[in-house]
């Protein structure tokens, strides 16, 4: 037994209003399954797949921007419009506000940066190709790990980073998200 | 020692919400239920960064209902506004004496009780044990008790 939507929805809302809520979540259906998404005040901080168990995700989330967490779908229809345009083929650019804290080191934040600012719909880059953007030409390992930790896949495009030996490699949440995402964006072909 | 961290709070929300409203609607009404709740949960939020610890949060937000509900039920009361702040039941300090002050006007063993339910967080099933009768028993002690403190109003 849950608590009345709108009542939920008040208390967000309010506690939005506030200055109450160190970040806000809501829960999207996409054609890749459902999505979490949280956002601190500084823009969306983490993303997560249908699988990825949300007590584990939001904790972590927690632990870093603070544990006063709220779900509201209206405190977030501006980032939830921006997904449902992307996936509507509207309007691809999920041109919404993000916040890399939750990124553990320079090196990694520096590649997924340059990826979200440099590789658009329809495009791809290899691991060693966005090593060369940041200027580390021999580093498509790190690049590699950069893109497994990524906490905002999707606003932060990591599905677009392919292996330069073909096929379109792994991703966090299973190569055949990354498959369907690119084929989406007609970067490759179904 | 390691702390435990304190969970998002929206979990507990999600968790212990309803049963919350419950308690909200037995001590404040239908009418007021809601208002009273979401007062609670704002006060709940305003005190969860400074609490000391994550044990018996459950316990922790029956204990900040009835206290919203309990000033909600004063301020009706009242037909001029006042000066006094509302009661601090929500500090982070858990044996701040307020929950003490709040069941005051009962007799002893009807505050032992209440205790027993929201500050040592015991279900009907341990509260019967403990009091040596059903669990249904203990449920309706309870709620009498509770009934008795909404309709003397509050302490002074």
């Amino acid at each position: 037994m849950t608590l009345p939507a709108d009542l939920l929805d008040a208390i967000a809302s309010a506690a939005v209003r506030e200055g109450l809520a160190d970040a806000v979540f809501t829960r999207l259906s996409t054609p890749i399954g459902r999505l979490l998404i949280v956002q601190g005040p500084q823009g969306v901080v983490r993303v997560g797949f249908e699988e990825d168990p949300e007590d584990v995700l939001l904790a972590g989330v927690a632990a870093r921007l603070g544990p006063r967490i709220v779900a509201s779908d209206r405190e977030l229809a501006a980032t939830r419009d921006a997904v449902e345009a992307y996936f509507a083929g509207d309007d691809e650019t999920l041109a919404v506000p993000v916040d890399l804290q939750l990124v553990r080191s320079d090196f990694r934040r520096a590649a997924l940066v340059a990826l979200h600012d440099e590789v658009h719909p329809g495009h791809v880059v290899t691991y060693g190709g966005l090593a060369a953007r940041i200027g580390h030409p021999k580093a498509a390992r790190a690049v590699g790990s950069a893109c497994a930790t990524n906490p905002v896949p999707l606003i932060v495009p990591c599905h677009r980073v392919v292996p330069g030996s073909g096929g379109v490699g792994s991703y966090g949440g299973g190569p055949h998200r990354k498959r369907q995402l690119l084929a989406h964006e007609g970067a490759i072909l179904t | 020692m390691p702390r435990a961290p304190l969970p998002p709070f929206w979990s507990l929300i999600e968790s212990h919400g309803a049963e919350l409203l419950l308690h909200a609607r037995r001590l404040a009404g239908d009418d007021h239920a809601e208002d009273v709740l979401q007062d609670a949960m704002l006060r709940a939020l305003r005190a969860y960064p400074r609490l000391a610890h994550a044990e018996h949060l459950r316990a922790w937000l029956y204990r900040v209902t009835t206290s919203a509900a309990m000033d909600h039920h004063r301020a009706r009361r009242r037909e001029v506004p006042t000066e006094q702040p509302p009661t601090a039941a929500v500090e982070a300090d858990y044996d701040d004496g307020a929950f003490d002050a709040l069941i005051a006007p009962l007799p002893e063993a009807s505050r032992r009780v209440l205790r027993l339910r929201f500050v040592d967080d015991l279900d009907y099933d341990q509260l019967g044990a403990r009091l040596g009768c059903s669990p249904v028993a203990a449920r309706q002690r309870v709620s009498t008790a509770v009934r008795t403190l909404r309709k003397q109003g509050t302490p002074a």
